[in-house]
């Protein structure tokens, strides 16, 4: 267990309450950035260059910036504390949270100590994947070949979402 | 504990904070924005749970769930300016109809 992702945890975790309580809308959306950026930190920590990137570039460059430009076109303020008006259901809420969490925790727990040694290993250790050239190559490679019409699907699936937003912007409902 | 139980843990983490975001909050950017919060904990596990098991289909899987969640915050952005426009505010108490 290395400092550095312990302490990228420990920075997500904190983001991660501060979203949930905070009142103004900018403030969770800057949470939010800083989870991600904390994220992509601990996925270049763990060897994932490829992932590390893509995560900073989609993520915390594209859905970030449409996040803060709609909160800034719609000129959301401070709301009301949702938190205040029902104090019964906040705290409800926050025990089912509390006992989803016990609840994956436990199960990841018992998992890692029970059935980690009969967990079947895939081809590409640490050493097949530098000798193949790096993380990225290998990625890459699965999603050009292996992968190729999920890609394609992909693709599609994100034009199809364009001209839904352009079409759904557009129109005036009467 | 290990790096991968700690990851692990933390994605669990993040996964609830999103699940209470969705479930308690009023707002519907931060009902979006706890989505994304969701989307990016199930990433973290599937990387992390992939990287452990000399495995690559988890990252392409998360490219994949990247993207789509791209595609869905383009969507619900767009629809959550058409709902301001219709009825003024973003609280999910205001729109109670339908049809506009």
């Amino acid at each position: 267990m290395s400092l550095p992702i312990i302490i990228l945890c420990l920075i997500s975790a904190i983001l991660a309450v501060t979203m949930l309580f905070a009142k103004s809308p900018i403030t969770s959306a800057l949470c939010l950035l800083g989870v991600l950026i904390m994220t992509a930190g601990v996925y270049g920590l763990i060897g994932e260059h490829m992932i590390a990137t893509i995560q900073l570039v989609v993520y915390a460059g594209a859905i970030m910036v449409l996040f803060i430009f709609s909160i800034m076109l719609l000129n959301l303020s401070n709301s009301e504390n949702d938190f205040k008006q029902k104090p019964k259901i906040f705290i409800f809420g926050l025990a089912i949270g509390l006992s989803v969490f016990a609840f994956i925790a436990n199960s990841i727990l018992t998992h890692f100590q029970n059935h980690s040694s009969d967990r079947q290993l895939g081809i590409f250790t640490p050493q097949v994947v530098s000798d193949l050239g790096g993380n990225s190559k290998v990625l890459s490679h699965a999603l050009f070949s292996q992968f190729y019409v999920s890609f394609e699907v992909i693709s599609l699936a994100l034009l199809v979402a364009v001209v839904g937003a352009v079409v759904l912007a557009k129109r005036k409902i009467d | 504990m290990t790096n991968e139980i700690l990851i692990q843990l933390l994605a669990a983490f993040l996964f609830t904070t999103g699940m209470l975001i969705v479930l308690l909050r009023r707002d519907t950017i931060m009902i979006l924005m706890g989505i994304e919060l969701l989307l990016n904990a199930a990433n973290l596990s599937l990387v992390a749970f992939s990287k452990t098991g000399h495995m690559i289909e988890g990252q392409v899987q998360v490219f994949f769930i990247i993207t789509i969640a791209a595609a869905e915050s383009a969507i619900g952005l767009s629809i959550l300016v058409n709902l301001y426009r219709n009825f003024g505010s973003i609280k999910t108490q205001t729109a109670t109809t339908l049809k506009g």
